[in-house]
């Protein structure tokens, strides 16, 4: 696999930041994953913490390099992430249980799944257009698919952040899956959350992070956002990935540090081989970080 | 489903000729090996590089004209357990880059099994080369082939690593007659030598007495032992007594008695100083071997001691003395 990937998470105007983001990925796949932990509730930083280490943990447990099956995995990472919250919440003995959205999206094989529970999206955008996009589980969107009301009228409709599938929830989430979508070299998938797309229309989004350098046009999509958005910015996060084709190659991923420690599948390679574990056997995984360490001791050591 | 075959103790058949494995395109076969079989192919470049495939005889068998080995379940942990001995010498290898030693060019995975792709040079191994070269072996080709060798396990120890298994077949030699050590699939990271992960491996005659007992104590002079073992065999034309029977019976005759006047007493009295038993007896670092060799030859004393038990005896205690 070979791709470019960058991530970034802003405050806005608010006290807290309440998203949290994250990806990590083995040779074979990658998962990207945001949450947007909501603000009308206690701790909604807390539920989107909690859901983002449980897709994260998951994946580092089973990408193995490959994940058997990635939509089976995401509907059992989300639904064991709304869990987890609900364990949360009764343990704290809280009275509201905190809530967040999810979207999430795997790439294995030059394929991509996603799937998705309240209003955090994802596009896909290829030679500077929108491809997809998921659809938002609120109340707007609904209003929109009745034809009520347009797309322009949603963005200042007064509902416009009630959504109807979250986790953490009293109800179990709705998650919304994708089809099997092919990915073509140059393509891009931008994961967000609602302070980036609410001021920032898709199709300029697309059109900025063609051929543009994903760590030059993160930020300023954000910033361009965040001024948009003027004093009312809501927490701005985004993860964008340009997808170039089936090789890995370790020099091209930028890692921002903002989120939790989720490379441990990629990055921790020294650990191989100091294991005096005797008789243990060789994992697929451990092979692969062998393979990986010994050509980065060939490059670092040739010149 | 296939019943488990048996393990016939049959050779791996190779990759055909103009497979395509990953970026390589297969020549031939250049060596096969108990444990894997190496390969000459060209790169996308057409630069011909040397492959060496993992795939040991006893737990994967490629039958002809298959591709993939089969490894039946109840040999996969140890297909496995192996696999970790190969990744050792592609770690140890990719670390060093010195004329003197082979360069590893790239590692991949292909074939449910492991590849490593080295730097193809035009040669033969030393072991050929003595046995179809006798009249080349004088003193000053010695001298010049292991001074050149040991600038290599140089730089090998000075990544604190030891090769452990050198002879004269793991020793290439280019056609300019520059040695290059190959072959590390013994090589360990001394650090790690407290926690002994993989069995051990050696070549009776070349390996040291260390390598048989006490494995505590291997060290650069037990690399140093089979440097004093090759150079010996470089003369003798075949391996010296193997280091486990000479502990029992030391019937090795002395490089000074076997070989006086053939070759300067410095040279002979070196290759016997590697090759004592004790291993603090030897050359303990590969600088100490390799000052000893390109020390100007001392003219011959003009009268010799009659008997040669007398002449080693006082070989010994010059020995000694200089200590």
């Amino acid at each position: 696999m070979k791709f470019t990937i960058f991530q970034e998470s802003r405050r806005g105007r608010r006290a807290n930041n309440e998203d949290r983001l994250g990806y990590c990925y083995s040779r074979d796949a990658l998962l990207m994953v945001v949450a947007d932990g909501m603000g009308g509730h206690y701790y909604g930083e807390i539920a989107a913490q909690i859901a983002v280490q449980t897709l994260t943990g998951a994946f580092q447990r089973e990408a193995l390099p490959q994940l058997q099956d990635p939509f089976l995995f995401l509907q059992k990472a989300i639904s064991n992430a709304h869990s987890a919250i609900r364990d949360y919440s009764s343990e704290q003995r809280l009275n509201d249980s905190p809530r967040t959205t999810v979207v999430a999206c795997i790439v294995q094989d030059n394929v991509a799944y996603w799937a998705h529970a309240g209003d955090s999206r994802l596009y896909l955008m290829r030679d500077g257009r929108m491809l997809a996009r998921t659809r938002d589980h609120s109340r707007v969107q609904l209003l929109i698919d009745q034809g009520a009301i347009s797309e322009a009228q949603a963005t200042s409709h007064p509902e416009r952040n009630r959504i109807w599938s979250c986790l953490g929830g009293e109800q179990a989430p709705e998650i919304e899956f994708s089809r099997k979508t092919p990915l073509e070299n140059g393509d891009v998938l931008v994961l967000c959350s609602d302070g980036v797309w609410g001021p920032m229309p898709g199709e300029l989004m697309a059109m900025s992070l063609k051929d543009a350098n994903l760590m030059q046009a993160v930020p300023m999509l954000l910033s361009q956002a965040e001024v948009r958005a003027g004093t009312h910015a809501d927490n701005l996060s985004m993860i964008a990935v340009r997808w170039e084709d089936s090789y890995f190659d370790q020099t091209t991923s930028a890692v921002s540090t903002k989120t939790m420690p989720i490379d441990a599948i990629t990055t921790h390679l020294d650990q191989f081989g100091r294991n005096p574990a005797y008789k243990s056997e060789l994992t697929d995984d451990e092979i692969e970080r062998a393979i990986a360490e010994i050509n980065h001791a060939i490059q670092k050591f040739s010149k | 489903m296939i019943a488990a075959t048996p393990m016939a103790q049959q050779a791996n058949h190779a990759l055909p000729t103009g497979f395509q494995l990953d970026e390589y395109r297969i020549e031939r076969q250049l060596s096969l090996g108990g444990f894997s079989i190496v390969y000459l192919a060209t790169d996308a470049q057409g630069k011909e590089v040397a492959i060496k495939e993992y795939l040991p005889n006893s737990l994967a068998l490629r039958g002809e004209g298959e591709i993939c080995p089969t490894i039946t379940p109840e040999h996969l942990p140890a297909f496995r357990y192996g696999m970790k001995c190969f990744f050792e010498e592609g770690r140890a290898l990719a670390r060093l880059s010195h004329p003197n030693v082979i360069r590893v060019l790239n590692f991949f995975r292909a074939n449910e099994t492991v590849y490593m792709v080295m730097e193809y040079e035009h040669g033969r191994t030393l072991q050929e080369f003595v046995q179809k070269n006798r009249p080349a072996i004088t003193e000053n080709f010695m001298r010049n082939v292991f001074t050149r060798l040991l600038n290599g396990l140089r730089e090998v120890h000075s990544h604190k690593l030891l090769h452990l298994d050198l002879k004269p077949s793991n020793i290439y030699m280019r056609n300019d007659h520059t040695p290059l050590l190959i072959d590390f699939g013994a090589a360990r990271q001394t650090l790690a030598a407290d926690t002994p992960m993989l069995k051990p491996m050696y070549t009776p005659g070349f390996a040291s007495p260390e390598h048989y007992q006490q494995r505590e104590l291997l060290g650069p002079w037990s690399d140093i032992y089979s440097v004093g073992a090759s150079m010996y065999a470089c003369l003798a034309g075949s391996a010296p007594q193997a280091a486990d029977t000479r502990l029992d019976k030391d019937q090795l005759i002395p490089a000074m008695v076997r070989w006086e006047h053939e070759y300067s007493d410095q040279l002979l009295e070196t290759i016997d100083w590697c090759l004592s038993l004790n291993h603090l007896y030897r050359p303990q670092s590969v600088f100490a071997l390799q000052k000893a060799l390109t020390e100007p030859v001392l003219p011959r004393p003009a009268k010799r001691e009659a008997g040669w038990i007398g002449q080693i005896v006082g070989k010994l205690k010059k020995k000694t003395a200089s200590k």
